[in-house]
Formats: C-alpha cells, sequence, structure tokens
C-alpha cells in the first residue's frame, strides 16, 4: 500500500535546502528574462548562476557530516557519499558556467542556458541523495528533460538539434525500462525504498523472477544514463552535437550522478543479488571498455573522440561499483571527481579553441596550438595524460586504486580488461599532444576571442585540480573513504 | 640533497617552457640548469660514504592506507648503484642539451624543456625508494620520449613512436599491476621492508621482468630498438642507449631480484640463455650494419644482455661488473652516439658508403673517435674491459662455458667497433666528406672532451667506482 497522506511525512528542509536554492535561482532567471534587457540579463543571469552554484556548494559543505540520516520517510538519505555527488554536480556547474559565458549561440538565450543548468543541477543533486524509486524517476527526469533541450538550444546547428533529438528518444526508452523496473520490483517487494526492499527481499524470496527482471531493468536503465555499453548510443552524437558547454556540463555532472545511483541503488536495495549484478556489471563494463575505446581509435572530431573515451572511462567506474567494498566506492568517488575535473578542463579546451576558429574542432587544429597558448596546450596534455592514467596526474592514483579495488575484490580480470583498454586508449589520447607540439605546424591567427578569460580560468582550476590531487591525493581519499563508510557502514 | 636533484630539472624545466626567452637564452638556462644538476650530483658524490648504505634519503607519506594498510610514500633516497645511475643521467642530460643546443632544434623550449622533465623523472626512478613512486618515474620517463622522439624525430618518426611506444606501454602496464598485486600481497610499498620479501610467485616477477626486459633490451623483446634509435634526434638515441636503457637494468638489480629473488634462482637459465643469445645477435648484426648508428645501436643490444648476463650469474662478480659496465657502458655510448651525432651534422649522414677518410687532417676528430671506439671494444687498461672481467668471471662461476661462450661478444665487439672507426675516419674519402669537412669545433670538444675524461678517470681507478657502487 502506498500512503499519500502528506501530513504524516514530517517535512526536513534542510534535506532539499540545495535543490531550494538552486531552484530560486532558476526562478530568478525567469524573472530576470522577463523584465531585463537582453545585454543586461546575460551578465545577471551568468552571476545569478554562478552565484547558485556557489551558495548550493556552501550549504552542502555546511551540511557535510559523518554521519546519515533520512528524510521524508526514507525517501532521501543524506549521507557523506550523497554529499561527495552533490559536490561534483555544483562544481561541474560552476566550471560549466565558465565555459559557456561568451560562446556565440549563448548570445540570445543566456538567460534560458542557465536556468535550465540550475534546474537540472537540481534534479541531480536530488537524485544523488534519493533513496526511493519514485524520487529516482522523479529527480532523474527533472535533469534529463532540461538536458534534452540544452542539448538542443543551439537551435541554428543542425548537429545540436540531432543530438537533443536522439537522445530525447533514447533517453525516454531508458527512462521508461526504469520506470518499468521499478515497478516489478514494487511488485515484488511491496516497496520503493531501498532500505525497504533489502529488508523485504530478506524476509522472502530472493530468486523472485520478478525482483530480478525489475533488477536487471534498473540497471539497463542506469546503464543509459551512465554512458554503458551497449547503451552508449546517444552519447557520441549528443556530445558531439551538444553546445560544447553543456557537454563540459554532461560529462561531469551526468556521468557522477548516474554512478553514485547506480552504486547507491545496488549496495543498499540489492545486496542479496550482488552476484547476480556484479557479473552484469563486469559484461557491461567489459563491453564499454572495447566498444569505447575501439571507437574513438577512428574518430578526428575532438569532441566525439571524448564522447567515446566517457563510454571507454564507464568501463573503470563500474568496475569499482562491481567491487562493492568500501575500498570500491572510495575508489569511485575519487575518480569521479578526478573524472569531472579533468573533463570540464579538456572541453573548456575544446570550447575555446571553436570560438577561435569558428567550426567544430578536430585533432589537427590544435596543430602547434602549445606554442600558440602555452597554458592552454600544457592543461590539454595534462588532462590527456589523466584521461590515460599516467603520472603525473591524478587519473593515474584514480587508475591505481580501481586497479586495487578490483584485485580486492576478485574481479581481477576486470583490472587486466583495464589494463588492456588503457593500452588501446593511449594510443588516441597521445595523438593530441603530438598535435599539440607538432614542430612544424602554423597555427591559423585567432579570430574570436571573446569568453577568453572566464573559460581559461575554468580550465586552470581543473589542470591544477588535477595535478594537486596526484601530488596530495590524502585528502580527497580520506573524504572519499568516509563516504565509501556512509554508504556501506564499517 | 636527493630532493633537490629531482626538483631542479622539473622546475627549470616548467621555466624553460613557459618563460618566453628567446633561443640563446633558453638554451643558456637549460643548460645551467643541467649544470647545476651534475655539480649537485658530484657533490653528492664526495659526500657519499661507503660504509653507510642508502643516503641523503628523505621520506613522507604521499597517500594512505589504500590496500592492505598499505601506504604509498614520498621516499627517496640513494644506494651506490642510485648514486652512479643519477650522475650517469646527470652527465648524459648535460652533454644532450649541450649537442641539442649546438645542433639547434626546431621549438627550444619545448624541446629542451622536455629533456629536462625527463631528467626529472629519471632521477626520481633511480632514487626511489617506494614502489609506487618507482612506477611514477618509470612512467613519467615514458611520455617525454615518446613526445621527443614522435615530434622532433626523423622521417619514419609516427611508425618509430608507434612501435616504441607499444612495446614499452605493454612492459609498464603489466608491470602496474604486479604493483598493486605487491600492495595487496605484501602490505607495503616500501623497498626496504620488501628488501628480501622472497616472494615465490612467478607470475608477478614476470609482470615486473617484462617491464625491465622490454626496457633493456634482453634478447627477444628489442623489436622496437633498431627503428627507435635510427629516427630518434641523435641526443634521445644517446640518452636510450646511455641512460634510459639502464633504468631496464637497475630495475632488474634494484626491485625484481631483491623481490622475487628465488623465483629468480629458478628461471637463471632462461634469462642467462636469453641474454647469451642476445650479446651474440647483437654483435654479429652490428658488424654487418650499414650505418654508424645501427652498428652503435646493436653494440648496445650487445652490451645490455650483456650486463644481464652479469646480474643472472646471481653472484658477487656477476653484480660488480654488471654495475660498473652500466657506468661504462653508459659514458661510452652516449659519447660514440654524440660523436655520429657530430659527423651527422656535417655531412647530413651516417651510412658508411658516404663516409670514410674523415681522420685526414681532422686530428680532434679521430682522436676523440678513437678513444670512443676503444672503450666500447673494452682495451686492456680502460674502464670497460675492468667491468666485462668480473661479468665473465661472474658467468665462469656460475657455469663455465656460459662464461667462455659470453666470452667471444668481446670478441666480436673488437671487429664490429674496429669496423665502425675505420667506416668513419678511414680508407678512402666518401662522398659527403669532401677537404672543407671542418674538424671538431672548440665547443664540440667541449662535449665529446668531459665524456672521454670520465672513462679516463674511471679506467685509472676503477676500485673508487667499485667500491661504492655495489655499497
Amino acid at each position: 500500500m502506498i500512503t499519500l497522506a502528506a501530513d504524516t511525512v514530517p517535512v526536513s528542509w534542510s534535506a532539499i535546502a540545495p535543490e531550494i536554492v538552486l531552484l530560486g535561482c532558476a526562478c530568478a532567471l525567469l524573472c530576470i528574462a522577463v523584465f531585463m534587457p537582453l545585454g543586461l540579463g546575460r551578465v545577471a543571469s551568468a552571476g545569478v548562476a554562478a552565484g547558485g552554484f556557489v551558495a548550493a556548494m556552501v550549504v552542502s559543505v555546511t551540511q557535510y557530516e559523518d554521519t546519515a540520516r533520512y528524510a521524508f520517510d526514507h525517501t532521501l538519505r543524506i549521507d557523506s557519499f550523497g554529499q561527495a555527488g552533490r559536490l561534483v554536480v555544483f562544481s561541474a556547474g560552476l566550471l560549466a558556467v565558465l565555459v559557456a559565458w561568451g560562446s556565440p549561440w549563448l548570445r540570445d538565450r543566456a538567460v534560458e542556458c542557465f536556468a535550465l543548468m540550475l534546474t537540472a543541477a537540481a534534479g541531480m543533486s536530488l537524485l544523488v541523495v534519493a533513496n526511493s524509486f519514485v524520487t529516482v524517476f522523479v529527480a532523474l527526469e527533472l535533469f534529463s528533460l532540461c538536458l534534452y533541450i540544452l542539448v538542443a538550444l543551439d537551435v541554428d546547428s543542425l548537429g545540436s538539434l540531432e543530438g537533443g533529438l536522439k537522445y530525447l528518444i533514447v533517453g525516454a526508452v531508458g527512462a521508461a525500462l526504469l520506470l518499468y523496473g521499478s515497478a516489478l520490483v514494487y511488485g515484488a517487494t511491496g516497496a520503493f525504498e531501498f532500505d525497504r526492499i533489502a529488508e523485504a527481499v530478506r524476509a522472502g524470496d530472493n530468486r523472485d523472477p520478478l525482483l530480478l527482471t525489475g533488477l536487471g531493468l534498473i540497471l539497463v536503465g542506469l546503464g543509459f544514463k551512465a554512458n554503458a555499453a551497449p547503451f552508449h548510443m546517444w552519447t557520441p552524437d549528443a556530445y558531439q552535437g551538444a553546445p560544447t558547454a553543456v557537454t563540459t556540463f554532461m560529462s561531469a555532472a551526468t556521468k557522477a550522478v548516474a554512478l553514485v545511483t547506480t552504486l547507491r541503488v545496488l549496495v543498499v536495495a540489492f545486496p542479496e543479488q550482488s552476484e547476480l549484478w556484479t557479473t552484469l556489471l563486469a559484461a557491461l563494463a567489459i563491453a564499454s571498455f572495447v566498444v569505447g575505446n575501439l571507437a574513438a581509435l577512428r574518430q578526428t572530431d575532438v569532441k566525439r573522440m571524448l564522447a567515446y573515451s566517457t563510454i571507454g572511462h564507464t568501463g573503470f567506474l563500474f568496475t569499482a561499483v562491481a567491487a562493492k567494498s568500501v575500498l570500491g566506492t572510495q575508489a569511485l568517488v575519487y575518480y569521479l571527481v578526478v573524472y569531472a575535473a579533468t573533463n570540464i578542463g579538456a572541453f573548456g579546451i575544446v570550447a575555446v579553441r571553436e570560438r577561435e576558429i569558428g567550426r567544430p574542432v578536430q585533432i589537427d587544429d590544435f596543430r602547434g596550438y602549445a606554442y600558440r597558448r602555452p597554458v592552454l596546450g600544457v592543461a590539454m596534455i595534462v588532462f590527456m595524460l589523466s584521461l590515460a592514467g599516467i603520472p603525473p596526474t591524478a587519473g593515474f592514483i584514480g587508475k591505481l586504486t580501481i586497479f586495487s579495488a578490483a584485485v580486492d575484490s576478485d574481479l581481477t580480470y576486470l583490472a587486466i580488461a583495464g589494463v588492456v583498454a588503457t593500452m588501446v586508449a593511449l594510443v588516441y589520447y597521445l595523438r593530441v599532444p603530438f598535435a599539440m607540439l607538432d614542430r612544424e605546424a602554423r597555427v591559423p591567427i585567432v579570430r574570436n576571442r571573446s569568453g577568453m578569460v572566464p573559460a581559461s580560468l575554468a580550465v586552470a582550476v581543473s589542470a591544477l585540480a588535477v595535478l594537486v590531487l596526484f601530488f596530495i591525493p590524502g585528502p580527497l581519499l580520506d573524504v572519499a573513504k568516509t563516504a565509501g563508510q556512509s554508504l556501506l557502514g564499517g | 640533497m636527493t630532493v633537490a636533484l629531482i626538483l631542479i630539472p622539473l622546475a627549470a624545466a616548467l621555466i624553460v617552457a613557459f618563460l618566453p626567452l628567446p633561443r640563446r637564452s633558453t638554451e643558456a638556462l637549460a643548460l645551467g640548469a643541467a649544470l647545476a644538476e651534475l655539480a649537485l650530483g658530484i657533490v653528492a658524490l664526495i659526500q657519499f660514504d661507503t660504509a653507510k648504505g642508502v643516503q641523503f634519503a628523505a621520506d613522507r607519506l604521499w597517500f594512505g592506507d589504500l590496500v592492505s594498510n598499505a601506504d604509498a610514500r614520498f621516499s627517496v633516497g640513494m644506494s651506490g648503484l642510485s648514486l652512479f645511475m643519477v650522475l650517469l643521467t646527470s652527465l648524459g642530460v648535460f652533454s644532450a642539451i649541450a649537442t641539442a643546443a649546438w645542433i639547434g632544434r626546431a621549438r627550444p623550449r619545448a624541446y629542451f624543456s622536455l629533456l629536462l622533465m625527463l631528467e626529472g623523472a629519471l632521477v626520481l626512478l633511480f632514487t626511489a625508494r617506494d614502489l609506487v613512486l618507482f612506477y611514477t618515474g618509470w612512467e613519467a620517463m615514458m611520455i617525454p620520449l615518446y613526445v621527443l622522439i614522435g615530434v622532433w624525430g626523423g622521417r619514419e618518426r609516427r611508425r618509430a613512436t608507434f612501435t616504441f611506444f607499444v612495446y614499452t606501454l605493454i612492459g609498464s602496464l603489466l608491470m602496474l599491476v604486479g604493483v598493486a598485486w605487491v600492495g595487496i600481497t605484501q602490505g607495503t610499498f616500501e623497498l626496504d621492508a620488501l628488501q628480501n620479501a622472497g616472494i615465490t610467485d612467478a607470475g608477478p616477477f614476470f609482470l615486473f621482468a617484462a617491464a625491465f626486459c622490454i626496457k633493456a633490451p634482453i634478447f627477444p623483446l628489442h623489436g622496437w630498438l633498431p627503428l627507435t634509435y635510427r629516427e630518434s634526434p641523435i641526443e634521445v638515441t644517446a640518452l636510450l642507449s646511455g641512460v634510459i636503457s639502464k633504468a631496464g637494468a637497475y630495475g632488474l638489480l634494484a626491485w625484481a631480484l631483491p623481490l622475487f629473488r628465488p623465483v629468480a634462482e629458478d628461471y637463471q637459465w632462461w634469462f642467462a640463455g636469453l641474454a647469451l643469445a642476445g650479446l651474440v645477435y647483437g654483435s654479429l648484426v652490428a658488424f654487418r650494419a650499414p650505418d654508424a648508428r645501427g652498428v652503435i645501436a646493436y653494440s648496445s643490444l650487445g652490451q645490455m644482455n650483456l650486463i644481464v648476463i652479469g646480474i643472472f650469474a646471481l653472484n658477487a662478480d656477476g653484480f660488480t661488473g654488471a654495475t660498473f659496465q652500466m657506468v661504462n657502458h653508459g659514458v661510452a655510448s652516449l659519447a660514440a652516439f654524440l660523436l655520429i651525432g657530430l659527423v651527422e651534422l656535417r655531412t647530413g649522414t651516417d651510412l658508411f658508403r658516404w663516409l670514410g677518410g674523415l681522420a685526414n687532417r681532422r686530428a680532434a676528430l679521430s682522436t676523440v673517435f678513437l678513444f670512443a671506439t676503444m672503450f666500447a671494444l673494452a682495451v686492456p687498461g680502460s674502464s670497460t674491459f675492468v667491468s666485462e672481467l668480473y661479468i665473465l668471471l661472474g658467468a665462469f662461476r656460475f657455469e663455465p662455458w656460459l662464461g667462455a661462450a659470453a666470452a667471444t661478444g668481446i670478441v666480436l665487439a673488437a671487429m664490429y667497433m674496429l669496423r665502425w672507426y675505420s667506416g668513419i675516419a678511414h680508407e678512402t674519402e666518401g662522398e659527403r666528406v669532401d677537404p672543407t669537412t671542418p674538424d671538431l669545433r672548440p665547443y664540440e670538444l667541449g662535449i665529446a672532451v668531459p665524456l672521454v675524461l670520465v672513462l679516463l678517470a674511471m679506467s685509472a681507478w676503477p676500485s673508487g667506482v667499485m667500491e661504492r657502487i655495489v655499497s
């Protein structure tokens, strides 16, 4: 029985404070769109959006504590694992605002863009603390709908519209599967809340076909959002077609929330079926390694290459989830932070280059670029090394922790698959540094320089994060560990 | 001290890369940094106390409690072997930068910055006392190399980089799995704690050995070597042969053997046998190579395999010989390759059929070449003679006929080195050589003579090196 008696559920405003801040800022932006002239509105909206993300971050940090608590009758679980996910989303949002600023497509649509980004972030922020399939679905749809529009926001570009449409159709299928799976699980256990599902399963039959089908469908639904092969087909088109600032936001934030949710759902709601879903995750991880890395080899468009690389990285992240240990969760959180910083930086540089040459960026467009813009060039090399997991970048420590978690949980074959995938991946990642340092190339003259400063700032912050997290990984690893303990206990 | 030795080149790399100086100032800055590094290395040599074991140590927690409570530590220090490898590195990079400045490489800021980064990574890997840190240095060394070869290499640089890249990467990723394995099973990454761990699992040993044997390279894992040595900029080839190949031997000596001694004893024959095959094969091919680079490249293959024979004799004489030969061969092959570079600069080729007759009226050039030749072929009285003798002694102690077979390598070395020298310096004047081809300039002598002096000093006082290097 679902009891919809809202008056019996105590309202915990503090649990949803970050969402309230973000949605409040989004509403303020809609007012700006109506009452302010376009030019002033553009500046004001960027300011409000950045301020909103910073405020949400501050709220999350002040609420950050090691003890977990439930809110709204177990529909939310506020723990440091979820708060860590929230912080990744808000930082990604803030940096994406910086990257977006000055883009030509933003001229007429700045307010809408930032309002949608804030709303999407609110949805994501809700998703990472969701403890019930109803909340999961609502939050997922909230941010997905915003992202569909954001991807298609550059209405002058055919690729953007195509990407948005594909994302919409495929995303809707994914959401439908997730919903269907949730319904089946509810049918089998009579609960939507993760912890109650686990209790019901322990009390009853844990081989119930209804339950297992539901679990499978939920995993597939989440796989769509996590860019896991074979549910990745929307990724390259959406990433390539979307305005680059949106890609930046998606690649960092969507990825993080999808993985955080996957881990939470699996270990909290279905601990009894862990053998089954570990196998499924391992299969998806290997498929992602293969598809992502092999397809990326053939790309010449940088955004598309990075899109395929993100599919490959899902393999690593699923490996961490499949380890289902504190060490695995620690590895996941650390890797997600590093991955977010790396992708924001890499896409940020693509956004800058795109504005300079006024067309999509091919790898050849970076030929000799490091000599013209040494800071951006070196930063891009750092990002590529980090994606490949090579010291001295944080990506190396991320890979090391994930491999250790895998070996520790008897998933050595996944670690070895990851090693092979890395080898292939290096071939395409290193194309970028080779192009950047091409000694004979002559870099074309720069046309458009608007918005260089904020985008470069975002890139510099990301590059610094990637380097600092290599030299001083301790604090983040500690935070990641407590996050893992808050989820798994012990 | 050790930390400063690691940080000087890295800091200099950053400054050189980002400070928009003109070419001359960039070169001076890079050269100055390399010289400072060398000077500091010499200070370390003077202060080094043979009685004290690992010295100039620094140790800080890097990140902790990862697997089985194993901490990754920023732990560095110098054993005698590390000390000489660091000295070899700083000497090599200094000569390489001097040569690159003389040749005038395109895009000097990026080029010198990468060379200095390579130096920092090498020093880190030679002084690391923690496995994760060692791996970091190992990987960090590869990246500047890939770029140096892939961007500044010769006509077939793409293919060369790709081959080199695939070989070395397979090795280092296998080693990464080995690193994780050691951390989980042993609960520590520290060399001092792992020293004499006596691990008996063969699998992980081969994960490490693969990386080191590819880098050295041991026969038959040398497939990357000919193309890479031919296509790299000559200073990088000199570093590859003189210094970086030693990283492979160093890895075997300082990490693989102490950790996996029982396994190494089980497979002693395999490694010694393959190395013997490599020694003979490399020496024979060196004798047939049509180009000056090819001779030294294959000779380098043969010599590295000789060093591996010394290592896998697994006795004191073998170790002494192998470590001393690492230094000797390092300096000798640096000299040989850099001299080839100076010839290429004059004639635009290193093919014997275009060369010859350079000794005529070019006294300085032919003298320096002759010294390089004599050290490479281990003339009695030279330091290389001493070290090769020790290696053979070790091999005899292990198995007499192995020692006898390895001795043929030394005969072959005399043959190909004399062919190398006469192909360049004697015989009739080649097409690319004419009377106006200049002798070595004073600046060029400044690059070559110190290397020869180092070799002479080690010949005069071999025990000075040997008693420190084994401590």
